[in-house]
Order: structure tokens, then sequence, then C-alpha cells
């Protein structure tokens, strides 16, 4: 029996003229694990919804969709929280309690599972996933992998049939994704549910899956996994690499960071130097200090002990991991034209930036109703605006599809081209080789080696573009 | 010193340390005399220095302590009562029986602060929420998703500040009016953003299923937590009684007078002591397995 089962489905949402998906046909066998491809916007969230009646989104729906041969319309909330499980994308927004224990029991207490079945789940759950270790952690104490964990445990706990997992792993770095898509591949083959995923980066996960699918134009068509193993490469190289003899304009020295009196350094012994016009890139593990030294070299964290001298200080710009931290007004417009005045830049400016962007035909369109990626340009479109001389940018690829990656790059190596000062935190590094002169690596709270890009990436053993 | 974390009221359910702190909370509000209040400040005092160390104790009593004081002496300025003059402040007169009861009240108020804060680290949140009645158990997920709010939103409203501080280029930096309008819009419209997810979490996971919730707990109540909850009940009613004895027969004013006997006071020591005991003994005996 296949355990997905899409035949001619066609979906509008509700006042939209275009549909998402037009004559869509899906067969997912049961036991498999499913890629769905395609770029952000091509309806593969919508896909997934439709497959669980409780999630499914407003709008026109021609066509049948079915789970393990019943068809979703007829499937209540009950039998659809026993059947399909769903994993989505934030670790922060989909954790509802406050403790691990909690948040693992949530749906069986939704269901009514009587106490002792209930607690010879969540026992049997964690011991599958190895999570026995933070049972009776709190939530806010996790990091973002470890909440994605507890999320698919939560999921896992009810035991579905069928696992929906829309961009689980967008939000987390290579290594927390390594480990949440090996939990994942276990639990499709040992336990036998079958897994759909959507994602826009599918290379990582191809290894594990045994069929692919991409969604363009409203259609689903078969894709080899073979086509879907190859990472996207950002490979034009975009940046002037050479290091240039000019003067550093960002000098720390022996800087020393920690967030508390009895917390442990963050940052020690750091010493970096960045010349004017240089492209950085700085990598390394996550929690290894690259965030902090951001904070540090723009002034937001003073060091607690050393120097950090910022040449570029007065004309300086931060594109935060979120976005949201950003982004204050109601349209994409006036989220453009917010920094205007202290900016120096008028109305004409803004709709060129919004043009770059491709919302000049909807300039009123609220800033968190854009994807992801497109939030994340429209953050480094304000930001450039103001013509920042230093740019400081973290993780600013992070749940970008391959498009908006390549936006990026092109739109950070114009503004060095224009002489401004980058520096950038990131783990994604074919970025890095795309836009980057030279690399840093963090390691310990200091600085373990810069090399010039393609010197880095040639001697090194574990990163490769 | 003192370890870092209670031991004591570990093993048992948490409805036993709630119905001791609870007594010893409201026997310290409701008993209002010397001996009293300064069993209970004693007793308080011995939890918070093995409970939460010497250092955060010490931190409490910075504040703690002046506010005694200070209640001990704005007492005699608001009620003017008693028989032995002190001495006289400008038109108002100084009383010893007005001075006495202050001190009493202000006892009072740090008692309940140390039991309170004693409490709070032997009873966890998570712990505390779990005791909500069967029939009220969405109250505790309410209240969970509400504490976890709180630390949220200020973590991202200090990203919010450090980001807008961080990009200079935007040139000068809004008025300390306007940042607080535009911080707290755009946290609002995150969180708002944040719960629409957080609500299809919910659905996708059965809630709103229309079937009777179960609850997962993760104490169970046993014969031994049972005993012992008798026990303290038991211990707050002869408590009770005593404390109505005691405090019925004391009078502040015009002279103070009263004093019950020893025998009545007893058993409002043991309670005051019966946390820090408690710890002590099981200390002791963990030590003695090592």
């Amino acid at each position: 029996m296949s355990a997905l089962q899409l035949d001619r489905v066609s979906f509008a949402y509700a006042g939209a003229e275009k549909p998402v998906l037009l004559d869509a046909c899906l067969e997912v066998a049961e036991g498999a694990f499913a890629l769905l491809t395609g770029a952000t916007g091509s309806g593969k969230s919508t896909l997934l919804r439709l497959a669980k009646p409780e999630l499914a989104p407003k709008g026109e729906l021609r066509g049948v969709v079915r789970v393990f041969g019943s068809d979703t319309s007829a499937l209540g909330a009950r039998d659809s929280a026993r059947t399909v499980g769903y994993v989505s994308q934030s670790p922060d927004a989909q954790m509802v309690c406050d403790t691990v224990w909690h948040e693992m029991a949530f749906g069986l207490e939704n269901l009514g599972v009587p106490e002792p079945e209930m607690r010879r789940r969540v026992a049997e759950t964690c011991n599958f996933l190895g999570i026995e270790p933070w049972f009776r952690m709190r939530v806010s104490e996790l990091s973002g992998g470890q909440r994605q964990t507890l999320a698919l445990a939560a999921a896992l706990a009810m035991r579905p049939r069928l696992l929906l997992l829309d961009e689980p792993t967008s939000m987390l770095d290579p290594i927390a994704e390594k480990n949440f898509l090996s939990l994942l591949f276990r639990a499709n083959r040992e336990l036998g549910i079958t897994v759909v995923v959507a994602t826009h980066a599918p290379h990582a996960m191809a290894d594990y899956a045994t069929c692919a699918f991409a969604l363009e134009g409203g259609r689903v068509r078969e894709a080899p996994l073979d086509d879907v193993r190859r990472p996207e490469p950002c490979d034009t190289r975009l940046c002037d690499t050479r290091l240039r003899p000019l003067c550093h304009v960002l000098r720390l020295e022996d800087v020393w960071y920690r967030y508390g009196r009895d917390a442990r350094w963050v940052l020690r012994a750091l010493d970096l130097e960045v010349r004017a016009g240089e492209v950085r890139a700085l990598v390394g593990s996550n929690g290894c200090g690259k965030s902090t030294l951001l904070q540090v070299v723009a002034g937001v964290l003073k060091p607690r002990r050393g120097r950090a001298r910022n040449a570029l200080a007065a004309g300086q710009a931060l594109l935060p991991q979120s976005p949201k931290a950003l982004l204050a007004r109601e349209t994409v417009l006036d989220e453009l034209m917010e920094w205007s005045r202290g900016g120096g830049y008028g109305r004409a400016e803004a709709e060129a930036a919004l043009a770059t962007l491709g919302l000049a035909e909807d300039p009123g369109r609220h800033p968190y109703d854009l994807s992801g990626g497109q939030q994340q340009l429209l953050a480094l479109e304000k930001l450039l605006l103001v013509k920042p001389r230093l740019l400081l940018l973290d993780e600013p690829t992070k749940g970008l599809d391959r498009p908006a990656r390549e936006r990026m790059a092109r739109r950070l190596a114009a503004a060095a081209s224009d002489g401004a000062t980058v520096l950038l935190a990131t783990h994604d590094m074919a970025f890095v080789n795309a836009v980057a002169g030279s690399v840093s690596l963090m390691f310990d709270g200091g600085i373990t080696a810069t090399e010039p890009t393609d010197e880095f990436l040639r001697e090194s053993w574990l990163y490769r573009a | 010193m003192a370890a870092k974390r209670p031991i004591a009221f570990d093993a048992c359910h948490a409805t036993v340390p709630a119905a001791l702190f609870a007594g010893a909370v409201a026997l310290s509000m409701l008993a209002v005399h010397p001996v009293c209040v300064a069993v209970s400040l004693v007793g308080a005092l011995l939890f918070s220095l093995l409970a939460r160390g010497g250092a955060a104790t010490a931190r409490g009593l910075a504040w703690q302590l002046p506010l005694l004081t200070l209640v001990c002496l704005l007492n005699p300025l608001f009620s003017a009562s008693g028989s032995t003059l002190l001495f006289k402040l400008g038109p108002r007169s100084v009383y010893l029986e007005s001075l006495a009861y202050g001190a009493t009240m202000g006892g009072l108020m740090v008692a309940v602060v140390l039991w309170f804060e004693g409490a709070a680290v032997v009873l966890t949140q998570d712990r505390l929420l779990a005791l909500a009645p069967r029939r009220a158990r969405t109250l505790p997920l309410l209240l969970g998703m509400a504490f976890q709010l709180v630390p949220q939103l200020l973590g991202r409203s200090r990203k919010v500040r450090a980001t807008l501080s961080a990009c200079t280029a935007a040139g000068a930096r809004p008025g300390v009016r306007e940042a607080l309008t535009r911080t707290s819009s755009m946290l609002l419209t995150w969180s708002l953003e944040e719960s629409i997810e957080r609500a299809d979490s919910m659905r996708a996971r059965g809630w709103e299923s229309g079937l009777p919730r179960t609850s997962y707990r993760p104490e169970r109540l046993r014969p031994r937590d049972a005993a012992a909850l008798c026990g303290i009940a038991a211990l707050l009613a002869l408590c009770s009684v005593c404390a109505w004895e005691a405090c019925s027969a004391w009078r502040f004013y015009p002279t103070i007078r009263g004093l019950a006997p020893w025998w009545c006071l007893a058993p409002l020591a043991v309670l005051a002591f019966l946390p820090s005991g408690a710890e002590l003994v099981a200390r002791l005996r963990e030590r003695g397995r090592r």
C-alpha cells in the first residue's frame, strides 16, 4: 500500500489567482524515505500540509490526497494525529511545553493515552533516540539541534506510520543536521516509519533517501537520487581574493570575553586583524564564539580583557542570525525606508532595492509574509542602503535556497567592490569559496589559522567547498 | 560551604515539600507573636543557608535586613500606641511597644520571603506545575508557556537592541521612547508569528482532537509520601492550635504581656526546624553511604 498518494491534486490558496499545485500526482510507498525538493515558494509545504487535515491550508482543493489508502478529507483529527506525524522548521516555535518530558508526553496526553502506556512509549522513544540524559531538562536549556531532535521525539512517541517534515534542518548547523538526519534515518529503517522530507537543500539527505520528487510549476516529477546528491555549488568566484596591501581597519589584540563572572571564557586571547576592503570568513563549530566575536567587533560587547579597535565603528552594519531582529516595519517599502533620514538615501534608492529583491510590484507586502530567505535578503538590502563601510554578517546563508544564496553572494561582492570591508561568520563553505578572500578558523575561543580562501580549502582536511 | 541544591525533598513527591512550606509560610504570616516570628525566622534562615548557600542568603539579607529595620523604625511613626515612652521625635512619641510590634512585623516579612526563597529551590517550576489538579490540566500548560515567554522576550529584546546599536551606519539612534515602541512592536509581531507555528505544532499532535486528555505525571505518590503528608498535616494542626493559644494570650499594647508557656511554642519550633533538620539528616546519611 502507498503511504501517501496524491491523485491529480490541484490547490489554490483562498483569494489567489494562480494555483500552487496543478494536477500533481505523487505516490510514496510504505517504508520509503522520500525527499520533496523545489525552490522556495514552489508549494512543498502546501503539499505536506494537505496530507495533514488539521494543518491543511484554506483554499480550493481538487483531486484526492490519500494517506494509507484513506482520503484525508475524511480523516478526523484523532486518526490524523495517530497516523501522521509532523515536524516543522523552527526549533523554537514548535516547542509547546517547558520541560522535555512534558513535550514528549504532550501528544499522548491529547490523545487520552492511559498513563502506563504513555510512560512506556515515552521511555522507548527516549531509548531509541538516546535522549534520556536530557529527559528532566528544561526546553530552554537545549540547543537548537537538541530541540529539533526533541520535536522528532515528540512526534515519534505517538508512533505515527507516516512522518512529514518541512525543512527540518534548515535552521541547524551542519553537525546538528547530520545528527538529526541519522536519527531520522534510523526511525525510517529500524521502525519502518515512512518519511517524507520537504527541503531545498536535499544533497545532505540524499544518502538516506530511497526516492526523490521535484516540485516544479505545481507539478511533481520523480527525480533521480544522483541528481539530488550533488551539492549546490556557488561556484562562480565573485570576489577579488588577493589580499590588498592596505591598512588594518579591525585590530583585536588579546581579547577575552565571557558572559558572566562565573561563565566560561567564550573568547580567550583572541587576535584578529582585518584589512580595509577585505572579505573575511569566520568558520568553526557551533558555540565556538563566532557570534560573540562579531558583537565584540561591533562594539555591542566590551572585551573583559584586551583591546578591540575598529576604525570603521561609525559606519558599520550587522546582519543578525535571525533577520526578524532587524525587520521593524509593516511593509517591505517602509522597511527599506526606515533608515532613509539617517542613512542619507531616498525613495528612489529604496525602490531600486525593492526591484533587486523582485518585489517592485509588491511594495505593500508585510516582511513576515516573505519566505525566510527573502527576509534575509530584505534585511541585507536594508543594511546596504546605508552604505556601510564595515558589514558584519552572522550566518547569512542559513536556511537559504540556491537562488537566494547566489543573490546574497552577488550583493556582497558588489558591496565589497565598492570598498566595504566584510566579516562574516558561516558554516557554508561553498559560500565562503564564492565570496571570501580569506578565512579564519576559530577554535577554543581564539583564531587558530588565517589563510587566503584557496589555500585554506586546499589544505583543509575537513572544510571543503 | 553548603551544597548548591537541597537533597532532602528530591526523593519525595512534590506535595510533601509543598505542604510543609505552605504550612510554614501560612503560620509565619498569621502568628503575629515575637517568639513565633523569631523561631520561624531562624528556621527559614537556617534552611536558606543549607539550601541556597551562604553567598545567596547573604545577598538576600543585604536588602532584607534594611527592610526589617525600616519597618521596625517606621511603625512608631504611624502608630503612636504603647505605654513605655522612649523618646519624642518632634510631635510624635516613640513607645517601646510600637517599636517591638514593628520589629515583629519586619521579622515576619523577612521570614516569609526566606521561606518562599527556600521553597523555590526545592519546588522547581515544573514540579510545582505538575501539582495542578487533574481537572485543570491545561493550566500548567498555559502557565508553562507564559513562563517561557518572559525570558524569551527579554532575550529577543536584547538582540533587537544590540542589532540596532551595531548598525551605526544607519545614522543617529532613535530616542528612548521611539526605540521602546520599535522594540515592543517588533517583539509583538515576532511572537504572534511564532504562535501560529506553535498552534500548528499543537494541532498536529492532537490538541483539541476531542478526546479526554490524560496526564503524564513525572512523580508518583507513594505510601511513604502519604505517611509524610499525614504527619505534616497533624503537625500543622497542632501548630495552628498552639499558635492560636499563644497569639490570643499575647498583647503588644498598651503593655507587652501574655507570654505563653514553652510547650505551646514547641510544635512551632519543630515545624520551623523540620526542613533544615530533614536536609541535614539527608546529607549526613548520604555522606555515610558514600
